[in-house]
């Protein structure tokens, strides 16, 4: 039996909401209960209103609409018993300590004994809030700090008090690890906790260098972004995310709350400018604008930035620092040792920042792994502060900042000439605070190839993908590309990996690390084929994936696809190929081919067509399966989640889904192995197709899109040829096509396509511009 | 001729398909409970009905395998009453009212009910499987022409602006709320029963219908068209039923119908324009009365889009006051199987309700027809 089968929210605002409706994206009844407004008729429209609202926000909070059905909206007069049958109440009403405790009291009547219930504070000791409350009530309760959009965000911080109970700890752990798919960050009871308390230390420092070296927000964005590892909304974008008024709230709470020799408060400032632009409604994109704003006046679509001297609104400028171009080839040290502004301004904010950082340990957490983790997965860095620091050289970095006159903390100072991370005998390990070094260890059930990768070799690599060896007789094909997009040497290595698979393994899982399991083929090969009426060569490209995508479906051992993020066009034709998916729930597919001109040429067409003709939910007789098909790859729908791609047959019912991603691959693992005994491969399928009358059918549902303005005029031509292929060519009703004569339309008519002046179009614009043309 | 009359009518709520409080319900649950509740109003024995003569646009899957023989035992009709489904798309409904009438002339039974049915949520329009043929579709493409276009094309070709077409829905949803507000709306309707509670009144009228909002929505057919979601009648989930028997039985049985059939019939005209059907079935109807169309005190005219039913009332010079009294498709919803039965029967009662003396009932049909029935007071 689950430990926690049903859960209960109370605060329905953005972060309130936003939990519930992820605890209902993880299979879990939920509970949401807020306050009965003042003379409301429905007394429950606060929680009900929030729901509906889940259902419009994007990006979506819920990973498909119906999980809002497991959400009960509720207010806490009237439906506070409810709370008796939750296994976990979460606190998320608003950040003042008396109304938390008054709360808490009648939480505490109505709860059943051994219930866990925790606070989403972000500014509130855990001691301050149970202090005075009774002890059954203490050892029950913890913090749980989740961050915006709680759907996207991975991280979690678990604050634990001196009367918790480690029961409770564990269980809040384990659920939200397993079922909602957190990295779980342990941290001290300190103000802000870990990824807060560096965040707005960081933020606060971009913004005041920022102003006072004369930086435009184009400028300091260009440095503090993208050249460090940090999402390219950089500072002031990001500002403009969060909400600009909030930050006065987190900068006022974290000045009172720490010591006045904590360095945050040489940072702490209130800029006259931010100040006015709350005042006038510039709060971020929520407002009118915030350091950026779009000027839609005159119809046109401009961005803007605000001069942060004047106040004054201007086009927005691509800024061309030296610093910045120096980063991309030997990056953040070249960059923070540059001598233009940008460098300058990069030393100045990140000296303070990761010397802050290291300043912290053991304060905030026990080690610095947590602390990486927090700040790599609640602010989305792709470095945390120490191993920016081991990017720098610690003892390079203690240096430059006794040169500069800043005091070098004690830890940095500890590590010396060494570094934060080493690897030892295939396993990394991090500095501790008493000065020796400990592995880093992971969670059971968690596989990672970043921890494989330090351990042992290939079986086989190539330059854009590999072969790893994961044990319990399971080989990952791994994609290495450039966004993981599929090119002739991922298709040889899929052919190896079968070769070497039928000799030595038992099961393939195809699996990879990066953001994207693949964003499909790489279109690039089209392009001079395509220019020069090479129609042959096109037809031999598209027949060699089609022959490793076969030999993939009917490989003589289990093929398992763990897809995680987007798995697009050729990348989709993966999952369609394998014998069983264990999708990470945040896996975004779809056969978006169209977009480039062309159709699904690797077989596609024909899996998604078999899929929806052998579901025995599609209505009967030759064309549900048909229109779904076409529905599907015509409009190049994309599933927003997993769940999503199980509703457009991407995936299949009895699919995995995993929620966190670092056990995707355990999980993948596991479910090959499962398949492994006794197992034969699929037989090839056959399929009636109702041929031209069906092509007749879909062509005058694009004659009705075009007439809507829904499709363009060479939407009309690539759909026209891809009813040719779903509707099975010159087939008739009483014959069977079999799967060969599938490809083979889907073959003849990618060539066509891709002979096509407006493909070309396609082609070129996409490779350019990154967005389909709609010509 | 034997006078053959309307002696009830009867319909569930109509609700919006894919969204509506109806869209659970099987249409054949649906039409069983609607004829039940005809049944359940008048007092006959069931053993006198000859036929279910049952309409359906989409006959298949839910609806299909003969639907009308299978809600006759869903009704638990006595097995000797036989079940036909008949389809006219929009116009199957008011043909089962016909083939009564054309049976009881035939002395081939003395009474009938004629229903119609049409889940749009649970069988889409086209069905499940649209095979055109390709050689009608390269010669005549126009016979599978998408019905929105129709009525793009009756506003180009009579010049229906887009603001009359705002114009006539928005007094269609007034109309209909009024007529909600009254009860007018409740008489007729049978209380259906859904896994989710009960449903007795209708879903897609919007009493607060205005100009304003009509005129914010974009065109839902043509891109540089007229006709928008607002101006057509929505897809709808609902069924209706009448009783048909000739005036002497209703006599017998101490009913007291509703109207006399006078005439009824049927024209084609060109598919791409098929919103035109009801002039040239109207005039033929009145013909056969040997009336005026000026002398018809009250008429149902179905509301396929605003736009079509402007053209007809154009064409055939209509009085406004007349039509539609208590609210059209457009505001209602058109369950395409449904429609015909409904419009009859309310035109019907209207006729009894008003005092007045001729009646008409007219609609277009996909493909290109009109169907019309002209009734008389008893």
């Amino acid at each position: 039996m689950r430990e926690i089968q049903k859960v209960a929210v109370i605060g329905a605002g953005v972060m309130g909401a936003g939990i519930a409706a992820h605890i209902a994206n993880a299979g879990v009844e939920v509970v949401l209960l807020d306050i009965v407004p003042k003379d409301a008729e429905d007394r429950r429209v606060i929680a009900k209103g929030a729901v509906q609202k889940l259902l419009k926000t994007d990006p979506a909070p819920l990973m498909h609409p119906r999980n809002a059905k497991r959400i009960q909206p509720g207010n806490i007069e009237d439906d506070i018993a409810l709370l008796g049958d939750c296994d976990w109440i979460v606190e998320a009403v608003i950040e003042n300590l008396e109304i938390k405790q008054d709360l808490y009291r009648k939480v505490d009547a109505a709860r059943k004994p051994g219930s866990i219930i925790s606070s989403n504070t972000s500014t509130i000791p855990l001691s301050a809030l149970v202090e005075g409350l009774p002890t059954g009530f203490q050892s029950d309760f913890l913090i749980t700090h989740f961050f915006n959009p709680p759907r996207y965000m991975r991280l979690v911080e678990i604050i634990e008090g001196a009367d918790t109970r480690p029961e409770a700890g564990r269980v809040a752990r384990d659920f939200c690890d397993k079922r909602l798919g957190k990295s779980v960050v342990t941290s001290n009871d300190t103000p802000g906790f870990i990824a807060n308390r560096i965040g707005t230390f960081w933020l606060q420092a971009s913004v005041v260098e920022a102003m006072d070296a004369g930086l435009s927000v184009e400028e300091a964005d260009s440095v503090i972004g993208r050249p460090m590892g940090i999402p390219k909304t950089g500072v002031f974008g990001l500002l403009d995310l969060v909400g600009l008024d909030l930050m006065p709230h987190v900068l006022d709470s974290l000045r009172t709350a720490l010591p006045s020799s904590d360095p945050f408060q040489d940072v702490y400032r209130k800029p006259e400018l931010i100040e006015k632009m709350i005042a006038d409604g510039y709060t971020g994109r929520k407002g009118k604008g915030g350091f950026y704003r779009l000027n839609t006046s005159g119809g046109g679509r401009v961005k803007e930035a605000i001069n942060l001297q004047t106040g004054a609104y201007a086009k927005a400028v691509r800024p061309g620092l030296a610093s910045v171009a120096a980063s991309k080839k030997g990056s953040i040290k070249a960059l923070v040792s540059h001598s233009d502004k940008g460098g300058v301004y990069a030393w100045k904010v990140m000296s303070k920042t990761l010397a802050y950082a290291a300043s912290l340990v053991p304060e905030i957490a026990d080690d610095i792994v947590a602390v990486d983790e927090a700040m790599r997965l609640g602010y989305n860095w792709k470095f945390g502060p120490f191993e920016m620091i081991d990017k720098l050289g610690a003892a390079w970095f203690a240096d430059h900042l006794a040169a500069d006159g800043m005091a070098v903390p004690d830890f940095l100072r500890q590590v010396g000439s060494g570094s934060f991370y080493r690897v030892q005998n295939g396993a990394l390990q991090y500095q501790t605070v008493d000065g020796t070094y400990s592995n880093v260890l992971r969670p059971d059930g968690v596989l990672l190839l970043e921890d494989i990768r330090l351990r042992s070799k290939p079986i086989a690599k190539n330059m854009s993908a590999s072969l790893w060896d994961v044990g319990d007789g399971v080989v990952v094909l791994e994609f290495q590309s450039k966004l993981n997009s599929i090119n002739p040497m991922i298709l040889s290595m899929i052919r190896k990996a079968i070769d070497i698979g039928e000799k030595d393994y038992k099961a393939l899982v195809i699996y990879n690390e990066g953001s994207n399991f693949s964003v499909g083929a790489n279109i690039g090969f089209l392009v001079v084929p395509s220019m020069l009426k090479l129609s042959g060569v096109v037809g031999w490209m598209v027949g060699q994936g089609q022959k490793a995508y076969q030999a993939l479906k009917f490989a003589p051992f289990p093929v398992v696809a763990a897809p995680s993020g987007m798995a697009l066009g050729g990348g989709c034709e993966v999952l369609l190929h394998s014998d069983a998916v264990q999708a990470h729930a945040e896996t975004y597919a779809g056969l978006v081919e169209v977009g480039v001109g062309v159709i699904p040429g690797w077989g596609g067409c024909k899996e998604l067509l078999l899929r929806w003709a052998g579901d025995t939910k599609t209505p009967r007789g030759p064309m549900p399966p048909v229109i779904k098909a076409f529905e599907t790859i015509s409009m190049a729908k994309v599933a927003k989640s997993a769940a999503e791609a199980r509703s457009l047959r991407f995936l299949s019912a009895d699919d995995g889904i995993t929620m966190n991603r670092d056990r995707l691959l355990a999980d993948a693992k596991a479910r090959a192995l499962a398949l492994v005994d006794g197992y034969a491969p699929p037989e090839p399928k056959e399929i009636q197709l109702p041929g031209l009358s069906a092509k007749v059918a879909m062509q005058m549902a694009v004659g009705d899109f075009r007439k809507q303005g829904l499709a363009t005029q060479h939407d009309a031509v690539v759909s026209g040829e891809l009813s040719t292929v779903l509707s099975g060519g010159d087939t008739d009703l009483t014959e069977t096509v079999i799967e060969s004569k599938l490809l083979e339309l889907e073959r003849t008519t990618f060539k066509r396509l891709a002979m096509k002046a407006g493909t070309l179009a396609r082609i070129r614009h996409m490779l350019s511009t990154g967005k389909p043309l709609r010509n | 001729m034997k006078p053959v009359v309307i002696a009830d009518y009867v319909r569930s709520p109509f609700t919006f398909a894919s969204k509506g409080e109806l869209k659970g319900v099987r249409p054949d649950d649906l039409g069983s409970q609607t004829v039940r509740g005809l049944l359940d109003r008048c007092d006959i024995d069931p053993q006198d009905i000859e036929d279910l003569i049952l309409g359906c646009a989409f006959p298949e899957a839910e609806q299909g395998l003969n639907v009308a023989r299978m809600i006759g035992l869903m009704a638990d009709l006595p097995l000797s009453v036989g079940g036909t489904t008949v389809n006219r798309f929009c116009g199957s409904s008011m043909q089962a009212i016909h083939m009564a009438a054309g049976a009881i002339q035939m002395n081939a039974g003395e009474a009938f009910i004629c229903a119609g049915i049409e889940s749009m949520s649970r069988v889409p329009m086209l069905g499940y499987n649209p095979l055109p043929n390709p050689d009608l579709y390269e010669h005549k493409p126009q016979a599978y022409i998408a019905m929105g276009q129709t009525a793009e094309n009756l506003a180009t070709n009579y010049q229906i602006a887009r603001a009359e077409q705002d114009d006539f829905s928005v007094a269609s949803h007034k109309k209909a709320a009024a007529a909600q507000a009254a009860g007018r709306l409740a008489d007729e309707i049978i209380p259906i029963k859904t896994p989710d509670g009960v449903v007795a009144a209708d879903g897609c009228i919007r009493a607060d219908s205005s100009a304003e909002t009509l005129g914010t929505l974009r065109p839902a057919f043509d891109e540089n068209g007229s006709v928008t979601a607002g101006s057509s009648s929505p897809l709808t989930d609902g069924a209706s039923a009448t009783l048909i028997c000739t005036e002497d039985y209703a006599g017998k049985n101490g009913l007291s119908p509703l109207a006399r059939i006078k005439s009824i019939s049927i024209a084609g005209c060109r598919p791409e324009i098929m919103g035109i059907g009801p002039v040239g079935a109207t005039k033929k109807a009145a013909k056969r009365a040997g009336i005026d169309i000026n002398d018809i005190d009250v008429i149902e005219l179905n509301e396929a889009f605003a736009a079509q039913a402007l053209a007809c009332i154009r064409d055939l010079d209509l009085d406004m006051g007349k039509i539609n009294l208590d609210g059209g498709a457009i505001a209602l919803g058109h369950p395409l199987g449904a429609t015909g039965a409904r419009i009859t029967g309310k035109v019907a009662s209207i006729l009894k309700r008003e005092g007045a003396k001729t009646a008409l009932a007219t609609q277009c049909i996909g493909g290109g027809q009109g169907i019309a029935t002209i009734l008389e007071a008893v």
